[in-house]
């Protein structure tokens, strides 16, 4: 098995703004908005890159 | 905190939630609404624009939460041609321009009143489901969890709902159903209180950039991008930015604030309610993909909901059958018009510059009656007649 590529949100404030918008587009529902800290399940991810697109400041990257 | 039980369990405190809650007390149930955030109505997260023509339906009289009214909106094509429209025409979006968190508490404040009892910084992180059946919900309260069983649970958690998709009902969205979307609130512009103002084209692909104007020289100035369109990370704050760069009267304001989200421009979802559980708001997806206004089909809907939720309990049928009653009662009021604008966003969203030129260019010279889809295509039809030949699905 290929290893996944890595997702990283930037949620520490400098970036994120906290709106939800990736949250919401998950097809996998596996992305959680908990007022200041986003966080998504790993496992369940499967880097389909849709909230990359959703975010309207471009927090979340893909490598 | 222990477990505990209430009749209808509302699952967020939005706009949606609230008239959910609102209603269903006000027709006799025991009403627990819960808030993950500790201020209702804060951050916002909204362009402050709404009609005003559905407030009565839904038992709300106009309050200290309106900033101001509009005459209209202007719509501008992108070589910047206009076409005015005045409100009683504009759909969803005009009328009153709004702060939204002083909204979004008074109608929890109305909800509360009507005996609705609220908890802050309560967030559900579960669907509790007993053979098949939604029967509460598992939420963390100030950082403890426990369960609050309801045989009415009303998912109202907004455009990131997880509580629906929890309870099987599936609520996602295609890419080119969403929109992206970045706001600055912007003071030192040279805004017109009159007007909202819509910007069409590419400055904004599958969207538009718009202002709402919040005071002389106020604005809420902001984009949405179509998600299937986005080419680059951070499209939404780029297009923003380059469209306020290329306007003088803006370049020049100063931001003060900035809010972003996701707003659904999708279809009706097939399915709203299961077994205990109804979905209300931006979480049903009742968002009107043309406009992105949210506000009134929310209360509209809520309102059916809680009267739903309040006979459901009182006769001791929460099955998905009898709950059809609220899926039937906002299809009827808000269906047609919610589809019938998703096909016209579907179709806007595959224009030209040019064609957006073509048709506001038509359409700004005559007077057109009554603003429907017929009436402004034979406008454009008499003018620009191969651009007509793109709308014939519409008709």
């Amino acid at each position: 098995m290929p290893s996944k590529k890595s997702l990283h949100i930037e949620s520490s404030g400098q970036l994120c703004i906290y709106c939800g918008a990736c949250v919401g587009i998950c097809p996998l529902n596996c992305i959680y908005l908990d007022e200041t800290r986003i966080t998504f399940d790993e496992k369940v991810c499967t880097r389909c890159e849709i909230c990359v697109k959703a975010c309207p400041v471009g927090a979340i990257e893909i490598g | 905190m222990s477990d505990r039980t209430t009749d209808v369990l509302v699952i967020g405190a939005g706009p949606a939630g609230s008239m959910t809650a609102k209603w269903a007390a006000k027709h006799g149930a025991n009403v627990l609404m819960i808030e993950k955030r500790q201020e209702i109505g804060s951050p916002v997260r909204c362009g402050e624009g709404m009609s005003k023509d559905w407030l009565a339906e839904v038992g709300v009289a106009p309050g200290r939460w309106v900033n101001l009214e509009v005459e209209g909106a202007r719509i501008y094509s992108p070589s910047e041609k206009v076409f005015e429209i005045n409100e009683k025409h504009a759909g969803n979006e005009v009328g009153y321009v709004v702060e939204r968190d002083a909204f979004d508490k008074q109608l929890a404040i109305d909800a509360a009143n009507a005996g609705v009892e609220v908890k802050l910084k309560t967030a559900a992180v579960g669907v509790l489901k007993e053979n098949g059946r939604v029967v509460g919900a598992k939420v963390k309260e100030f950082g403890e969890t426990y369960e609050i069983r309801a045989p009415i649970t009303v998912a109202a958690d907004g455009f990131e709902s997880q509580v629906g998709r929890w309870a099987g009902i599936p609520t996602n969205l295609a890419v080119r159903d969403m929109d992206t979307c970045l706001q600055y609130r912007m003071t030192n512009v040279d805004c017109d209180v009159r007007y909202c103002d819509f910007y069409l084209g590419k400055v904004a692909p599958g969207g538009y950039v718009w202002i709402f104007p919040k005071a002389e020289g106020l604005a809420n100035v902001g984009i949405g991008v179509q998600v299937s369109q986005v080419k680059s990370p951070a499209d939404a704050r780029t297009y923003l930015d380059r469209w306020i760069e290329a306007h003088p009267g803006y370049a020049k304001g100063k931001k003060i604030d900035m809010v972003g989200g996701g707003v659904s421009i999708s279809p009706p979802l097939k399915q709203t309610v299961a077994d205990g559980i109804m979905l209300v708001g931006d979480a049903a997806r009742m968002i009107d993909p043309l406009t992105g206004g949210g506000i009134a089909n929310g209360c509209i809907a809520g309102k059916i909901c809680g009267e739903v939720a309040a006979e459901a309990v009182r006769s001791h049928d929460v099955s998905r059958e009898f709950l059809q009653r609220y899926e039937k009662g906002w299809r009827a009021r808000l269906e047609e018009k919610l589809y019938r604008n998703w096909l016209a966003k579907e179709k806007l969203t595959t224009l030209s510059d040019e064609t957006f030129d073509k048709v506001v260019d038509a359409i700004s010279g005559v007077r057109l009656g009554k603003l429907n889809v017929h009436n402004i295509l034979k406008a454009v039809h008499e003018k620009y007649p191969e651009v007509t030949r793109e709308f014939e699905a519409l008709l």
